[in-house]
């Protein structure tokens, strides 16, 4: 449950962050700020997938936990 | 995710061990690039020439890359990842908040560390020593920051030991005061949202008293307190002894978060800064020596019935050896911040090869230390790949700091005495440069001392590389059911 609830808040939190990322290197004024906003784009996109790969992860060891289980 | 499992009285535990072992690793790669980077800019201040001309390469862009990489990247990894293998089994908890928001840890501070120092390659800085990054970059440690108070006081609040053992409260101390240091000196208004610029609310000798506030703290909390936490946890676990006097700790930690507020003004000696403030920081500096030195002996005196491991295990003489160094800086220190003495050390060399005993001697030592003890039981192996590599590092080192320290010491009173002296009719003595060509052969010395820092740091890479990779061949040293390091490690 707590994991859940992390993993939504953090997923929402680095949503916000990508656009904010997106919103500085669209904008930016200097060089400086135009590599910030796309990096925290490109590391907030990246870390959202890691998240929805961790949730798919933890959903197969599961599976597999129930199967044994029923088998053993 | 590799995590323990530990069998508790009541239900099993698992640990987040998993964040651990990135910290290390992150930790390790970046003493890597902040000593090779000190090796190369220490280069530079011997040989200009060694700036091929390229803006980037300039010593002024690189030197925030090596304090940076050395403080914040280096130890502020190791900090974090120890604080959570720590907090963890002191309180019979596992992390607070689940896996995201410990990777979020993890990776928003490994984020920070790579957008500042891309930031002063490329040439963008706040001029504010240790305070480099522009508002922006602020802001985004400032929410990591955050989200790892969180972690850290939610683990110890739902901790299942009663106590909360004393290295918890020096990294708990570390935590809030840097966030607040943080907070304050960084107080700045931007250009625009959308410009790397900004400009300190602070003007003046005020803003030279807050940034002095800052940086002496951030000596303090950051370079102190944490590394603290760490020799009150792993000294004890290395040498299977209690901590000596759990009282003396607990009066050490007090006394020290007390005092240590206050020394900042110590690094504007003879400035517009009022004469009374100097006073102030001078006098509480001198203050200082007391629970250092008495954390000093609580930590040597850990040993007590155990010093024959010191033959025999590296990583407790890196250790103990870290303490006899802070022993050393933290005396070093205060004489320095005597008024009479700062009129001779102050802007000279005898400044970098002090702060470089405490950052090579205490920092690195004491993260080497547990480095060495954590990575086999981290990795579930029964030793290090190699006992005798790791004596070779901590030879290696040693000399190196000394070379350096000694070097620098000899540097700065050259310095010093050049800068002060007259001639019969009241002319300075020496022009500014010919103190520079004086201390050039100390500054080979100096770049010798590094590169053996360096070497040393290799070696133990390649150790502990050798060690992840070879085969298990033990259960973890720690699998037991007793949680590592609760209190009975504190010696009650």
């Amino acid at each position: 449950m707590e994991t859940e609830m992390g993993d939504w808040i953090i997923g929402v939190m680095m949503a916000v962050f990508g656009l904010i990322g997106l919103f500085l290197f669209g904008r930016a004024a200097d060089g400086e700020m135009a590599v910030f906003g796309a990096s925290l784009a490109a590391f907030s996109l990246i870390f959202v997938f890691g998240l929805i790969k961790q949730n798919y992860d933890r959903q197969d060891v599961a599976r597999a936990q129930a199967k044994d289980s029923s088998h053993g | 995710m590799a995590e323990a499992s530990v069998a508790g009285a009541v239900r099993p535990i698992v640990y987040n061990d998993a964040i651990v072992k990135k910290f290390i690793i992150a930790a390790m790669f970046w003493a890597i690039v902040a000593f090779l980077v000190g090796v190369y800019i220490a280069t530079e201040l011997t040989w200009p020439s060694f700036n091929l001309g390229l803006s980037f390469l300039n010593f002024g862009r690189l030197r925030p890359v090596h304090t940076s990489a050395a403080i914040f990247a280096f130890g502020g990894s190791a900090l974090i990842g120890t604080s959570f293998y720590v907090v963890q089994r002191t309180c019979r908890a596992s992390l607070f908040g689940g896996k995201a928001l410990a990777d979020f840890v993890f990776w928003g501070y490994q984020f920070f560390i790579v957008m500042a120092a891309l930031s002063y390659v490329m040439g963008y800085s706040q001029s504010k020593e240790y305070a480099e990054p522009e508002w922006h970059i602020d802001l985004w440690l400032t929410i990591v920051w955050v989200a790892y108070l969180l972690v850290f006081l939610g683990t110890i609040l739902k901790r299942e030991e009663p106590h909360i053992y004393v290295a918890n409260w020096f990294y708990l101390a570390f935590i809030v005061t840097v966030a607040m240091l943080h907070i304050v000196n960084n107080l700045a208004v931007p250009v625009s949202l959308t410009t790397a610029k900004s400009y300190s609310v602070y003007a003046g000798v005020q803003d030279a008293l807050v940034q002095w506030w800052y940086g002496h703290n951030a000596v303090g909390f950051f370079l102190t307190a944490g590394f603290l936490g760490m020799m009150y946890y792993f000294i004890p676990k290395a040498a299977n002894r209690p901590v000596y006097s759990y009282r003396l700790s607990v009066v050490h930690f007090w006394t020290l978060i007390f005092l240590y507020i206050w020394a900042g003004p110590h690094h504007l000696h003879w400035t517009a800064l009022p004469d009374w403030t100097q006073t102030l920081g001078m006098a509480f500096s001198i203050m200082l020596w007391m629970p250092s030195w008495g954390g000093m002996i609580n930590g040597i005196m850990t040993l007590s019935g155990a010093w024959d491991k010191l033959r025999t295990d590296p990583g407790l003489r890196f250790s103990v050896t870290a303490v006899g160094f802070y022993g050393m800086s933290t005396f070093e220190g205060p004489v320095m911040s005597v008024r009479q003495v700062n009129a001779l050390s102050h802007y000279t060399d005898w400044t970098i090869g002090h702060v470089h005993s405490g950052a090579l001697g205490w920092v690195a030592f004491i993260v080497f230390g547990a480095v060495y003890y954590l990575v086999p039981v981290l990795w579930q192996r029964k030793a290090l790949y190699s006992t005798r590599l790791a004596s070779w590092h901590y030879w290696i080192a040693t000399m190196g700091i000394v070379l350096y320290i000694v070097s620098m010491w000899v540097a700065g009173i050259t310095e010093g005495l050049m800068w002060r002296a007259y001639d019969q009719y009241g002319f300075l003595q020496y022009s500014f440069v010919e103190s520079v060509v004086a201390i050039h052969p100390y500054f080979v010395v100096r770049l010798l001392g590094g590169l053996f820092f360096l070497i040393g740091a290799l070696i133990m890479v390649y150790n502990l590389i050798q060690t992840i990779i070879s085969p298990t061949t033990e259960a973890p040293r720690e699998s037991a059911g007793y949680p590592i390091g609760a209190v009975p490690a504190a010696g009650e």
